[in-house]
């Protein structure tokens, strides 16, 4: 056992923890935070995604003893205490969300490139999300609803 | 499933260089952990007997991409996404950085390093051509030692280096290219579909009113490890690059893979994808 702290959604926190566990099954197991989703465990299908320090990985290649001070954001911690964040609002506006378990990955991945990008191209658009694999909606939907964000974020006036 | 394994995460270069030999029999270096992660979870052989991760992420030494008159210097830990942002980068090295742009995903790109890639080098290893054709140099260090050689000396063989166990790739130094070359960086299939459809190749080349002045040539994935054709770049060398003779020398690319590859994979299909790409690639660079 190895103590590490690090921070998830805006908390500081200590645990005690097996160093070589993956990332997403400490989150899972030891925090509860089940948003975070496990689909082909290699890296490929981007439903574990989380953001470490900002940036987009793939928490099932990540292994627990290296996060020790880094900042984690989940998919939990992504709304503003009740209120949603225009990425989530806008999935459910544009029927972004069929069986739901690519979305916090692919919600995280668009809020990341957003915090980067506020501006983005469809390109960049689908490049941010080429790890987030989806079978149900054929990706157009979720294009819209991060290009619709951008907007938002772009123009004050209409903000929440 | 991975069973025991303790971590450590050493602030320094010296540090890290200590610890490769204190703990030698059975340590390993982690970087983005992309092939590194996966291959502990499938019980890899490779990966198989170590006790001890070594997070190398958080050297300074190791991280950084600076340029002086001569060189480019890039930090053996750096990720791709650094690289991708990175201007000395994308102006000075295009098709290295065509190549990271091409590898994995955001959520690959913002873990896996570059010396991961090649120090890995698997056949497909997306780097290595690009290192290849720029003449890049691999800076290894031990606790006790410090050398540097050509990228090409460096790897030997699928999954296999000239790495010692106590070492680190600190730095991976490349000559500024002129900027009278032009080139490309091709790459065909994605990492995980068949091995016959990968297909990478790197080019730059020089030419003077159309007689090539220098050509250097890159395989990746179609070799059992990314490799230059120094053959067919003497031969090249003062030629005229017109249609018939950019055609002869896709030609002898095949007949050199064949060469190489002993004929162990299917060419039927491969081959002539091959040729038509690299006469293409060829086509492109000289016409623009
Ligand atoms: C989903 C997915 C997609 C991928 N797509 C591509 C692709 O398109 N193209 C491609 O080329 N690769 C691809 N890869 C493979 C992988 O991401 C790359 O090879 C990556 O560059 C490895 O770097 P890393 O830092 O993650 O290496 P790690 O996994 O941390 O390490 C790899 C090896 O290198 C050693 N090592 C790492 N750094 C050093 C150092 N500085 N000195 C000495 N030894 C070191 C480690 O000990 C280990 O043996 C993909 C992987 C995944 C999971
Ligand atoms: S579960 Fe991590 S990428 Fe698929
Ligand atoms: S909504 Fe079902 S996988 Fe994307």
């Amino acid at each position: 056992m190895t103590e590490i702290k690090f921070i998830v959604n805006g908390k500081n926190v200590k645990v005690a923890v097996e160093p070589y566990i993956r990332l997403i099954d400490l989150l899972r197991e030891k925090f509860d935070l089940t948003g975070t989703k496990e689909g082909c465990g290699v890296g490929e299908c981007g439903a574990c995604t989380v953001l470490m320090n900002g940036r987009a990985v793939n928490s099932c290649l990540v292994l627990a003893g290296q996060i020790d001070g880094n900042e984690i954001l989940t998919i939990e911690g992504l709304a503003n205490h009740n209120a949603l964040h225009p990425l989530q609002k806008n999935f459910l506006l544009h029927g972004a969300i069929q069986c739901g378990f690519c979305t916090p990955g692919m919600v995280l991945s668009a809020s990341a490139l957003l915090n980067k990008n506020p501006n983005p191209d469809e390109e960049e658009i689908k490049d941010a999300i080429a790890g987030n694999l989806c079978r149900c909606t054929g990706y157009k939907q979720i294009i819209e609803a991060v290009k619709e964000t951008a907007k938002e974020i772009n123009s004050p006036s209409k903000q929440l | 499933m991975i069973s025991s394994l303790e971590i450590l995460i050493p602030k320094n270069l010296n540090e890290a260089l200590s610890l490769l030999v204190e703990r030698k029999n059975n340590c390993r270096i982690i970087a983005g952990g992309t092939d590194v992660v996966p291959g502990l979870q499938q019980g890899s052989n490779r990966f198989a007997n170590s006790e001890l991760l070594i997070d190398i992420n958080r050297i300074p030494e190791i991280k950084s991409i600076t340029q002086t008159r001569e060189k480019i210097s890039i930090g053996g830990a750096e990720t791709f996404s650094d690289m991708l942002q990175n201007q000395i980068v994308k102006e000075e090295l295009p098709l290295l950085w065509k190549a990271c742009s091409t590898i994995g995903s955001v959520q690959i790109r913002n873990r896996a390093t570059i010396a991961g890639n090649f120090v890995n080098n698997a056949p497909c290893a997306d780097t290595v051509p690009a290192l290849l054709v720029y003449n890049a140099t691999i800076e290894v260090e031990s606790l006790s030692s410090k050398k540097e050689i050509s990228i090409g000396e460096f790897l030997t063989g699928p999954y296999k280096t000239k790495l010692n166990k106590d070492e680190i790739v600190t730095r991976i130094n490349i000559p500024i290219p002129s900027k009278e070359f032009r080139g490309d960086f091709y790459k065909l299939g994605r990492r995980r579909a068949v091995a016959i459809s990968r297909i990478t190749l790197a080019v730059l080349t020089k030419t003077q009113n159309h007689m090539i002045d220098e050509i250097r040539i890159a395989s990746g994935a179609v070799t059992p490890i990314g490799i230059r054709f120094s053959d067919l770049e003497k031969l090249a060398k003062g030629k005229y690059a017109d249609d018939k003779f950019l055609k002869l020398l896709s030609q002898k690319l095949g007949e050199q893979i064949l060469n190489v590859t002993g004929l162990r994979w299917s060419s039927e299909y491969k081959l002539p994808v091959v040729q038509q790409m690299f006469y293409q690639l060829l086509k492109e660079i000289e016409h623009g």
